[in-house]
């Protein structure tokens, strides 16, 4: 395109005046930008960390936590959470997290990946072992007891309500009798 | 929509930092890789990925000390420094909500708006080539919630709601507490309040401006040179294209010399 001077500045001039025009009217209102939790599902939760058990809800989109927050409707925290707390999303998230069983056989000093099932196996194993060895069905004095001394539970704070229901039914089940948990206030 | 602000109560601030981490959670921040300055601040100060951060003030009072922890973020001004100084339309937007807004798709990185904050708070990333500051959670605020800061506060120092409300409200707990509103002041109004404690001088904390206002070049500047610049830009213009319709072409050479006559 063969561009003369005096066409470069008609069209130079022609530029100027729209840039002007275009200059003087601002934008007044930003776009707006759906948030980012909008459609996705909100999982009601309790925090893992402290005795308090403040309510937390994770948002999920697509089989992944994209945000967790204070659930305002929670009788403990109204919503509110601490530093430890606010930061919970990167739980979930997070490249540490452990994605496999790990095992240290006893007086071995490497971990070994192991399968579900072979835990699940294990630790199933273990407890009829201790079990059969510690229960004790009649005291001293004659009494039927039927409890397991060896043994001993404690949870932690990770668990809500329904979990620490049904896992002390099934402790009670087994005739454990110390039972313990984190969250002792 | 409703104007909203953000009232921060400083006497009921335990420093506990809820709000910052709450911040770099919702709005996606990296952590930054910090070391032990003598002071329990941290990071030492606002960044690019940092745009909530409590200070920590140790203020001598007499015999004593006042240990002071202050949510330092957005101002969301009135009329905004940073908005008035920002040459790209669209990049720095004060929105209906009272928030004033950055959009990185259209920021530019040309500073001007760093340097015109009277409150310092927008920051540059020179990686990014861009600037990023507090939004009051501008997402979450159009969807009905509160900013994520106001969110996770547990002991009730920050709260959020319409603006009426949260004047009456903030005159009313200064009253309570015998301390000020800052900045309650006629000319230059903004959509974040803090309450003082008593005998707390403004000027005395750390990265506070106790006299903000919008800076006077800027407004010779947008006001005055720039409106005049472009008129006399088009005039230039203007008056070329006049002069090509009245007086022709200029010839290069002048007119053509006639060939004399035998």
């Amino acid at each position: 395109m063969n561009v003369s001077r005096r066409g470069f500045l008609k069209l130079a001039g022609g530029t100027l005046a729209a840039a002007g025009i275009g200059a003087s009217v601002g934008v007044k209102s930003a776009h707006a930008r759906p948030s980012k939790i909008r459609y996705a599902r909100e999982v009601p939760t309790v925090c893992p960390y402290c005795a308090v058990g403040c309510g937390i809800i994770a948002h999920v989109s697509n089989g992944k936590v994209i945000n967790t927050e204070g659930d305002p409707d929670h009788p403990i925290n109204r919503g509110s959470l601490c530093s430890k707390g606010s930061a919970l999303y990167q739980i979930p998230n997070n490249d540490k997290r452990l994605s496999k069983v790990l095992y240290r056989a006893p007086g071995s000093d490497r971990w070994e990946v192991k399968s579900w099932d072979w835990a699940l196996d294990k630790i199933a194993r273990n407890i009829k072992d201790a079990r059969d060895k510690g229960f004790v069905r009649t005291n001293a004095k004659g009494q039927v007891v039927n409890r397991v001394e060896n043994i001993a539970s404690l949870g932690g704070a990770g668990l809500d309500n329904e979990e620490v229901y049904s896992l002390v039914k099934f402790k009670r089940a087994l005739g454990l009798v110390y039972l313990e948990h984190q969250a002792r206030i | 929509m409703t104007e909203y602000i953000k009232l921060i109560d400083l006497t009921k601030c335990t420093g506990c930092r809820a709000c910052q981490v709450a911040c770099k959670n919702w709005n996606d921040l990296p952590a930054e890789s910090t070391g032990f300055t003598g002071s329990l601040q941290n990071p030492a100060d606002l960044s690019y990925n940092t745009w909530c951060l409590i200070r920590f003030d140790e203020i001598q009072n007499g015999s004593g000390m006042n240990w002071i922890m202050r949510h330092d973020a957005c101002m969301h001004c009135e009329w905004p420094a940073c908005v008035k100084a920002c040459p790209s339309p669209g990049a720095l937007v004060r929105t209906d909500t009272g928030a004033v807004v950055h959009d990185p798709n259209y920021c530019i990185g040309c500073k001007a708006c760093t340097a015109a904050c009277p409150f310092d708070i927008p920051r540059y990333s020179a990686e990014q080539e861009k600037i990023a500051k507090c939004t009051l959670c501008y997402d979450r605020i159009t969807d009905g919630r509160k900013p994520a800061c106001v969110t996770a506060c547990p002991t009730g120092c920050l709260t959020f709601g319409s603006k009426a409300e949260m004047l009456s409200k903030a005159d009313a707990r200064a009253a309570e507490v015998q301390g000020v509103v800052y900045p309650r002041n006629p000319k230059y109004r903004t959509n974040v309040l803090y309450i003082m404690p008593r005998a707390i001088d403004v000027a005395q904390l750390q990265h506070t401006n106790p006299n903000p206002k919008m800076p006077t070049t800027i407004l010779w500047w947008k006001n005055l040179f720039k409106p005049f610049t472009l008129i006399g830009m088009g005039a230039v213009a203007g008056a070329a294209m006049l002069h090509y319709m009245v007086r022709g072409p200029h010839e290069p050479h002048g007119p053509e010399k006639k060939e004399g006559g035998e």
